[in-house]
């Protein structure tokens, strides 16, 4: 009997599903509408019929799935929506307002009627209780206990579903909150209760109770939900338990998600990420740029040596997050992007979007603004006639009018005009993409520019070009990249500590107790996850800083144990990080460590894709057309070939100019580019020496 | 033998260009902003962000300023033009570094603001310096009477010749500083900012040519001040006047203060009205009142302008040389931004006049500051920490104002408590919102906030507020905002700003709120409920001012 492991992206407009065949090695893909209200429909409904096309058992479809990963976009919903739960807040004496002080700065510098993000819990649920720690650890004034029962009891009265406690120093010394929060579970034992010291041990006071406030109010949302698809999964005959991508690209299960959802607000796009890795480890590109552009956004990150580097704080939607998320960079940018003349006369684009109604110009559904697609559309590098494999015709003459207008105003020409239009939304893409590698000190012509999503394969080449990339990677199914990579992955959780200790051989023993600590909690997870003993890996890190500093430098732990000469090669590995990114190191500082971080990694069999025979390379068997494209480097059209991708055989190429047509993509490959289909049906496309 | 380098001419370039290179720039100053700040040492940069970052042309205009405080371009405005009054550029290296902080002969606008500039140097030639700006936490518990009580004036000198440092410089510049180890670590952060900018400003220019890039530096101020243009244009020809009033612990008496706005065509002029020059650090330079014109303008025409020098062409702005908002030596000046907080709010008010929907109310009008100073108890060396602390920002036309915010020329984030206290022997009990101290009306004034400092050692404290005599304005029938003040625990006596706090004792500052807009009988019931319900105002403000029973 096949065993099938089930990978399932779902998404704002659908929800994509993976199905793969352990034993026999087959690859099977679906897609259905997504069903936003609850989204737990979409996805058992793309179990069900996904299995049904491959299983045999009809009454219990999902039985023989051995393997169930997904990602999800609940949280991120929940928050941008404001739709959480009523939440009540309990603080220290004289701290209840932080929450809307926040670092006291305005929404934006100059703009005089921007506001702030909605505080998600009202001042009247915002109740103090006298008790105070100091920064040593010293209770400076005990919990009032009375105080604390009859705070939870007002809120009780209120109302709320969750609450949240976090008081100053509580990561150094939990005890006041750990009281909180028994009472608070004896008078509220039906709220989701969520505390600083369990949510986001580390120093900042406004940053850790932003986190946990968020974490309150997602949780009551984030556990409807797993109640909700639970049962549905079960009910199709599944039998193994669920499991979610978190912000950090690690895989988990259900209810260690449903205790932290914050930890979940960038599941959608870190699945993503999860795949390109996967997929380019498999390619054999370990340094790669990831370019996931849809219709309103584009996420880029970057991997190096095959791993994305991990945020440890990060604000989502307004609000700050400290949790480990990866590092991954959004930009209001996409195919739907409109084009625009600004009033001092210079050709802008986006953020606002056409969106998917009405859609670009070329849809012909009411839009008269030109979008970034219509361009593509007038310099036909997207097919002028239809779209979606022939599903969705379009009006080209349309889409000519559109842009059109914006160059009469520029007193340009039409192509240029379209050319241009692409050139905005490049160098947009390109500024997010050095925000993540240049700015980071990573030279972005050392990466493989990765391109799914959309439009990601239409635009990878020319960005490439303007970041001087020389390699493009298009995955085979770049549309359900992500579904795909919730196959290809580990599970995988971090743990952290902050403790601050001099990087001294000295402290040896004490990293050394905080590391076993830590691996000890690895090791509980393993256990809940039930990963066998010979597939569990931990990896170990310090974040290290010059005594004065606040911001950290990740340093990497040599493997072994904890010695006085793991404590000189950290210092070393800090001052090289140091002088790397700062220009110099000096002896005049003391180094401190910060925080302790051990990752876990569960290895998990994994989806393998089969390496196709090489089909020689000849690619011409694969062309089904031609048409003139417009092209810069021309200036004029240039009558291309077109690829359909299906076609396409290992080891097959072909030169720039082409285009290459698949369901859900477009590819281009410019003049001075050649492609190549590697074993695993990747697009590679390099610049030509 | 080096010279400057010559922009493409700006119509050779086309708009996409342009638009690329823009934010290239953009990048630049973002990225040396960021190293700046996370290889900093002190509270005051490394948390509190007090810092900004620049390019600058080789002819000392703006190329572009990163978005961190608005009043800190007074201090680069003047800056380059001073470095090349005192030196050749014939006599410049690649590697030199000038450190300046003077009002008077660097283009500062008070003592504490540091900058280090660094020419850049493209194929022998001088094509633009990266510049930055750090607000040292240091010359305090000093005097006011004029500048040379203030601290330690330097004019551009270099602190790095060729790449080597100059320690002679730098020694005497530490030897007037109380916290010297701290300055050390903070000027190495400058240095690393610096070097970043002047790789990334290289790297531009080999991909695009150096020409190409200072031709759109060009053509982005040509764009920023079409931009600008076409908003004052769009405005109805006028003129309009506005007056109020300043005070604060320093000066005795309220000083009127007011100006005169005039827009014809697509100018616009500001000429203001002040008294004379002060024996207290209240005065504005020259630079620091057209760095608040320029931020105010700006944010009321059109908030996305480029921030480079394009947007100043089309206003004029003129205040009597001598006067308080036009100071000259040896005026003090380190409390300036009480001033250019009223001078922001001064142009609002005679601009509510015409656009009264684009402008808001009065804000709390004020940067409200605490100093404090003393002797570690482990090893007797001096520790000096200032905070700055938010309050109300004013009401929209169809909107509350927001509460206990920076507003106008500062930007400045809050030390979190525990940051702030295993750093320094001090505790801070409370933090807090003020209950009715945003001004009444259909749109609620901002509030303030109230911050309760403790301390655990000995030490002196001095505080810098205002609005502690008059009130932030509302407009159109709205109520002013709540008074600032400080509020001292039982053994603190002020005098004048300053006190000793033995341990255990305690103060609080209060700032002010900010102005209300529209008429209070207008407000939406449910509003005053809400705010009621919250706390935000009291029951006596619910039943007087709205009418609101129970």
């Amino acid at each position: 009997m096949s065993q099938w492991r089930v990978g399932v992206d779902s998404g704002g407009t659908f929800t994509d599903i993976c199905l793969f065949d352990s034993r026999a090695g087959r690859v099977e893909v679906w897609k259905v509408a997504s069903t936003p209200d609850d989204p737990s429909r979409g996805i058992a409904q793309a179990v069900e019929e996904g299995m049904r096309r491959v299983a045999s058992d009809t009454e219990r479809p999902a039985a023989a799935v051995v393997y169930f990963g997904h990602g999800t976009t609940v949280a991120t919903n929940a928050l941008i929506q404001h739709r959480g739960v009523k939440t009540g807040l309990i603080t220290t004496d004289g701290f209840r307002d932080l929450l809307e002080i926040g670092r006291q700065k305005r929404p934006d510098l100059y703009d005089l009627h921007a506001d702030k993000p909605l505080t998600l819990v009202p001042r009247d649920l915002r109740l103090e209780v006298p008790e105070r720690v100091r920064h040593t650890g010293e209770i400076d004034r005990p919990l009032d206990e009375e105080r604390m029962r009859a705070a939870a009891r007002d809120l009780k009265v209120a109302g709320v579903r969750a609450v949240a406690v976090s008081f100053l120093y509580g990561f150094v010394r939990p005890e006041h909150e750990k009281r909180a929060v028994e009472i608070l579970r004896e008078e509220l034992p039906d709220a989701f209760i969520s505390a600083g010291h369990e949510v986001a041990p580390e120093f900042r006071e406004y940053e850790r109770l932003s986190t946990v406030v968020l974490n309150a109010y997602l949780g009551p949302v984030m556990e409807g939900y797993v109640r909700n698809l639970s049962p549905r999964l079960e009910g199709l005959g599944m039998t193994v338990a669920p499991h979610l991508t978190q912000s950090n690209g690690g895989v988990i299960g259900f209810s260690t998600a449903a205790d932290l959802p914050v930890r979940t607000v960038l599941s959608g796009p870190s699945t993503g990420v999860v795949g390109a890795q996967a997929i380019g480890a498999l390619a054999g590109f370990d340094d790669l740029i990831t370019f996931d552009m849809g219709g309103t956004s584009t996420d880029v990150a970057l991997l190096q040596g095959g791993r994305c580097g991990l945020a440890t704080e990060a604000t989502v939607h307004g609000y700050p997050i400290k949790a480990p998320m990866l590092d991954i960079h959004t930009v209001g940018a996409g195919g739907g992007s409109i084009a625009y003349i600004d009033a001092g006369g210079l050709l802008k684009v986006g953020p606002r979007s056409s969106g998917a109604d009405p859609g670009p110009v070329c849809y012909d559904k009411g839009n008269s603004e030109p979008a970034v697609t219509d361009a593509n559309v007038v310099l036909q590098t997207l097919n002028p006639q239809h779209l979606l494999g022939g599903r969705m015709p379009i009006r080209q003459d349309l889409a000519k009018a559109a842009v059109g207008r914006l160059a009469d105003q520029l007193g340009l020409g039409l192509m240029e005009t379209a050319q241009g239009i692409l050139s905005v939304v490049t160098g947009n893409m390109a500024r997010a993409i050095r925000v993540i590698s240049v700015q980071r000190g990573h030279d972005p012509r050392d990466y493989t520019l990765m391109a799914f999503g959309g439009a990601g394969p239409l635009h990878a080449a020319r960005l490439a070009r303007e970041l001087e990339i020389g390699r493009v990677l298009v995955p085979a199914n770049p549309g359900i990249l992500c579904a795909m990579g919730l196959l290809m992955t580990d599970l995988r959780a971090d743990f952290s500590v902050t403790r601050l200790l001099p990087a001294a051989e000295r402290s040896a023993d004490a990293v050394a107790a905080a590391f076993a600590a830590l691996e000890e909690r690895a090791e509980r997870w393993f256990e809940r996850e039930s990963i066998a003993v010979p597939a569990r890996r931990l990896v170990r890190s310090v974040d290290m800083r010059y005594h004065g500093q606040n911001y950290e430098l990740s340093v990497p732990v040599p493997a072994g144990a904890i010695t006085q000469a793991t404590m000189r090669a950290l210092a070393a590995g800090f001052a090289d990080a140091h002088r790397q990114r700062y220009g110099f190191a000096t002896d005049d500082d003391p180094v401190q460590l910060v925080t302790l971080r051990v990752e876990a990694i569960g290895v998990v069999q994994k989806a393998e894709l089969k390496a196709q025979p090489d089909g020689g390379p000849d690619a011409s068997a694969a062309i089904v057309g031609r048409r003139p494209v417009w092209l810069p480097e021309a200036g004029d059209f240039v009558a291309t070939p077109i690829y359909a991708r299906e076609a396409l055989r290992a080891g097959n190429r072909f030169a720039g100019p082409a285009v290459v047509e698949q369901m859900d993509a477009t590819t281009l490959v410019p003049p001075g580019m050649t492609a190549r289909v590697d074993a695993w049906l990747n697009l590679v496309l390099e610049t030509a020496a | 033998m080096n010279q400057v380098a010559d922009p493409a001419r700006a119509g050779n370039l086309d708009p996409i260009t342009i638009e690329v290179i823009g934010a290239a720039l953009a990048s630049i100053v973002d990225e040396t902003g960021e190293t700046l700040i996370r290889a900093s040492h002190s509270t005051n940069i490394k948390e509190r962000r007090d810092c900004s970052t620049a390019l600058f042309n080789a002819a000392g205009e703006t190329l572009c300023q990163a978005e961190h405080i608005p009043i800190h371009l007074g201090s680069f405005i003047d800056l380059v033009p001073h470095i090349m009054r005192r030196y050749r550029v014939e006599d410049m290296r690649p590697g030199d570094a000038f450190i300046g902080n003077d009002a008077y002969s660097g283009g500062g606008t008070h003592l504490p603001d540091i900058v280090l500039a660094e020419p850049i140097f493209i194929d022998d030639r001088l094509a633009a310096w990266t510049v930055n700006l750090a607000h040292h936490a240091d010359f305090v518990d000093r005097g006011h009477a004029h500048i040379y009580q203030e601290g330690l004036r330097i004019p551009p000198v270099r602190l790095y010749r060729a790449g080597e440092l100059q320690s002679d410089v730098q020694d005497l510049i530490l030897l007037n500083c109380q916290v010297p180890a701290e300055r050390l670590s903070d000027l190495r952060a400058q240095m690393a900012a610096n070097r970043v900018g002047v790789q990334r400003f290289r790297a531009l220019a080999a991909k695009y040519g150096t020409g190409t890039v200072l031709g759109a530096g060009e053509a982005l101020m040509d764009y920023a001040e079409r931009k600008m243009r076409a908003a004052i244009a769009a405005l109805p020809d006028g003129t309009w006047r506005f007056a109020d009033v300043f005070d604060n612990e320093e000066v005795a008496e309220a000083l009127p203060l007011s100006v005169e706005v005039t827009v014809k065509g697509d100018q616009m002029w500001l000429a203001f009205d002040a008294p004379d020059q002060l024996r207290a650090g209240v005065n504005m330079t020259y630079t620091a009142l057209l760095a608040t014109v320029y931020y105010v303008v700006k944010s009321v025409l059109d908030p996305g302008i480029l921030p480079n020098a394009g947007l100043a062409r089309p206003l004029t702005v003129t205040a009597r040389e001598g006067s308080l908002l036009n100071c000259k030596h040896p005026a003090a000046v380190n409390g300036r931004l009480q001033t250019c907080q009223r001078v922001a709010d001064l142009v609002l008010g005679a601009l509510a006049q015409a656009i009264p929907e684009r402008v808001m109310a009065c804000s709390n009008s004020a940067c409200t500051v605490a100093y404090f100073i003393g002797e570690r108890p482990e090893n007797g060396k001096l520790w000096v920490y200032l905070e700055t602390i938010g309050g109300g920002s004013g009401a929209r036309a169809d909107k509350d104002g927001l509460d206990g915010v920076h507003v106008h020329t500062t930007n400045t984030s809050n030390l979190p408590v525990e940051a702030l206290e295993p750093e320094y022997p001090l505790l801070v009990s409370r933090y807090e919102l003020v209950a009715d101290s945003g001004g009444v009306g259909q749109f609620r004034g901002g509030m303030g906030l109230r911050r309760v400092y403790q301390a655990t050692h000995e030490c002196r404290v001095r505080v810098d507020l205002s609005r502690q005599r008059s009130q932030s304005w509302g407009l159109f029938g709205a109520g002013p905002g709540a008074h600032g003040k400080v509020e001292a625990g039982p053994g603190v006596t002020f005098n004048g700003d300053s006190a000793v706090l033995k341990p255990g004792q305690w103060f609080a500052l209060v700032t002010p709120g900010a102005g209300g807009f529209g008429p209070p009988a207008k407000r939406d019931r449910a509003a005053v409920a809400r705010d009621l319900a919250e706390g935000v105002i009291t029951s006596a403000t619910a039943r007087e001012a709205y009418r609101r029973d129970g």
